[in-house]
């Protein structure tokens, strides 16, 4: 049963480990975001470019995620990068696919209606096309973020340095504690929870038209873990 | 208010790459002005190259060779950007900024041109006032919201916002219903009496080109330019068969809608008014066409028709005798709606009134027919064939011209 004496005595580590586990979960996201926003602005009209794209990005997201972290430790030791590299090569294939779906999702007359007026390509992108998109782009990042929250545990592998609250799931494993586990794994489960809610109330803030056409948003978007699973078989296949 | 610009095409020709001429969508050796201030309809079936002609005007899509002209400019010796910020462009799926209000999208060239944000705002109340609108019930709302109408008329705001001497317009009426189309259409027309643009403008439809069009380009397939004239001209006198197929067997009734009465030269009936002698007025009647007696009243208004079998031999004429009534018809009447009553009327004569109601002229159907045929259209119907060729050759160059593009 829980030791509650034990998880008392534990507080204050608790909210160490909760916010190094959060910093770690948002720098990976944040990076992979920019990443992913560069190279979806770059090959949204470069189809050879984007296929490779999301082909590469698919085949990294089917590494098993223990195996990778132990495979950079001989590169890069046990320092930041080691925790980071992986998490961030994780949210690659969910925030392009999302950020190119969205832009896609930009009606043609649109974009023509933009041309038109005399934006440039680059006022365009800023103006029309980039806000249009981000219902779909604030979606693959509550899902980005959601499952980096979930994977920042495994880096607890890399000793007590990372892994954020993953360091009581390692740690209770070894000793054979279950209070200990719960200790990581409850929490890290509220913070995903907690994220994912305040990336929805910010989407809601940011799209105030969109609030009388909910049927465009769709509820599933591309970077579904449904999708993930047949997306990652086909780049493995090629 | 700037002043409105003409549009001339030179030997324009858009090939796309792969085949050779007769592609959906290709332009050849177009070349037409549309004088400033005026409305130039061009239609024709799909795949004819009459949007590819449009778009080649604000540089959307390049022409292959050719040049395109506003004012004296060669559209492809100015900067992209800026052209495109003085040309008005409306399109028929409207192409609204959802994430914008209504003010903010009609404001949008404005803001692209750096105006403040005061002068943005009235400018965008005033266009909003100008299309219908009620900018305080409008302004602040998103497009998502609007009605097919609605967003029409805030798309031809935006398209005016930074008053354009030219506005290029593609089926902008294709997606509303007929009774909205209808009454945009007229809207568009008594705006284009004030604001006096140049507008080029895109449609599939013989009827609607006929009526929005100052001139009307029939384009054909493969990119050629059919015919260029007035819409009463392709009419009457169509260059082709292809154009005689398209503006369609009933061009004659088309042609009815676009004359007024007050077009038609004065005819007289004979007149008498109740109390006059009966048998002076029965030997004017005798030869009379129609063999009818238009009574008026003392102030000259209609009363009613007598033929001239129910005039009495002796007496005087009385009111009572006056029972064939025909139609009533004032000087703005289309000669359409004029014949379209005729044929349900007693007496084969409409009679034309002014405004206080009285007896100006009669309207026959042989007047009508006579009007129609293309004999009496007169130089009208000549100079139609004459003018297509003059702008098919291009009438700005030189003949020798037209050879020199060929040739590239």
């Amino acid at each position: 049963m829980i030791d509650w004496a034990w998880l008392a005595d534990h507080l204050d580590e608790l909210a160490g480990r909760t916010v190094q586990h959060f910093f770690l979960a948002a720098a990976a996201v944040a990076i992979g975001f920019v990443i992913s926003l560069a190279l979806s602005i770059w090959a949204v009209r470069r189809r050879r470019l984007r296929g490779f794209l999301v082909t590469v990005s698919g085949v990294l997201y089917t590494i098993p995620s223990l195996a990778l972290f132990a495979a950079l430790v001989p590169v890069t030791g046990l320092s930041i990068a080691t925790a980071l590299v992986p998490l961030v090569l994780y949210t690659l294939l969910i925030l392009m696919r999302n950020i190119l779906a969205g832009l896609d999702a930009v009606p043609s007359d649109v974009v023509e209606a933009a041309d038109a007026m005399g934006y440039s390509t680059r006022g365009r992108l800023v103006s029309v096309e980039l806000p249009l998109a981000l219902p779909l782009i604030v979606a693959g990042l509550r899902l980005a973020s959601v499952s980096t929250i979930g994977l920042v545990t495994v880096s607890g592998i890399l000793g007590d340095r990372f892994g954020g609250l993953g360091f009581f799931i390692f740690e209770g494993h070894s000793r054979s504690f279950p209070t200990e586990i719960l200790l990581g794994a409850v929490p890290s489960i509220l913070l995903a929870i907690a994220v994912d809610l305040v990336l929805q109330e910010v989407q809601r803030r940011l799209t105030p038209w969109a609030a009388h056409r909910m049927d465009v948003m769709p509820a599933t978007p591309t970077g579904a873990p449904g999708m993930l699973g047949t997306g990652a078989g086909t780049s493995s296949g090629t | 208010m700037t002043t409105a610009e003409r549009v001339v095409f030179e030997h324009v020709t858009k090939r796309y790459p792969g085949t050779g001429s007769g592609n959906p969508g290709a332009v050849e050796d177009l070349s037409l002005e549309v004088p400033a201030g005026k409305i130039c309809v061009l239609v024709g079936p799909s795949g004819c190259g009459k949007t590819t002609s449009l778009k080649m005007v604000n540089r959307l899509i390049e022409p292959t060779s050719g040049r395109i002209l506003i004012g004296d400019t060669d559209v492809m010796s100015r900067d992209v950007i800026d052209l495109r910020r003085g040309i008005g462009y409306v399109i028929q799926q409207v192409g609204l900024f959802p994430h914008q209000t209504v003010g903010e999208n009609v404001a949008t060239v404005p803001r692209l041109l750096g105006w403040d944000v005061a002068r943005r705002g009235a400018r965008a109340k005033e266009l909003l006032e100008l299309v219908g609108l009620d900018p305080a019930r409008y302004a602040d709302r998103y497009p998502s919201v609007l009605s097919g109408g609605e967003r029409q008329r805030v798309g031809v705001a935006r398209a005016l916002a930074a008053d354009p001497p030219v506005l290029l317009m593609d089926e902008p009426f294709g997606a509303v219903d007929p009774i909205v189309r209808e009454r945009l259409q007229n809207e568009l027309l008594n705006l284009q009496e004030q604001l006096a643009k140049t507008i080029l403008f895109v449609t599939h439809d013989i009827d609607e080109a006929i009526k929005m069009g100052d001139l009307v380009a029939v384009m054909e397939v493969g990119g050629h330019l059919a015919q260029f004239g007035r819409p009463d001209e392709i009419l009457a006198s169509p260059a082709s068969d292809f154009v005689a197929r398209f503006v369609g067997a009933d061009r004659g009734l088309k042609r009815l809608a676009l004359v007024r009465v007050g077009d038609l030269e004065l005819a007289r009936a004979v007149t008498a008014r109740p109390g006059d002698d009966a048998a002076a007025a029965r030997a004017h009647v005798a030869d009379a066409d129609p063999p009818f007696l238009l009574l008026l009243d003392e102030h000259d208004a209609p009363i009613g028709w007598i033929a001239a079998g129910g005039i009495p031999a002796e007496g005087t004429l009385d009111a009572s005798r006056a029972t064939g009534m025909s139609p009533l018809l004032d000087r703005h009447t289309t000669l359409k709606d004029a014949f379209s009553m005729l044929l349900a009327s007693d007496v084969q004569a409409g009679v034309v009134v002014d405004e206080k109601g009285r007896y100006r002229s009669i309207v026959t159907a042989d007047m009508i027919a006579e009007r129609m045929r293309p004999q009496a259209a007169g130089s009208g119907a000549k100079a139609s064939g004459s003018g297509a060729k003059a702008s098919g050759s291009g009438a700005q160059t030189p003949g020798n011209g037209a050879r020199t593009a060929d040739g590239s």
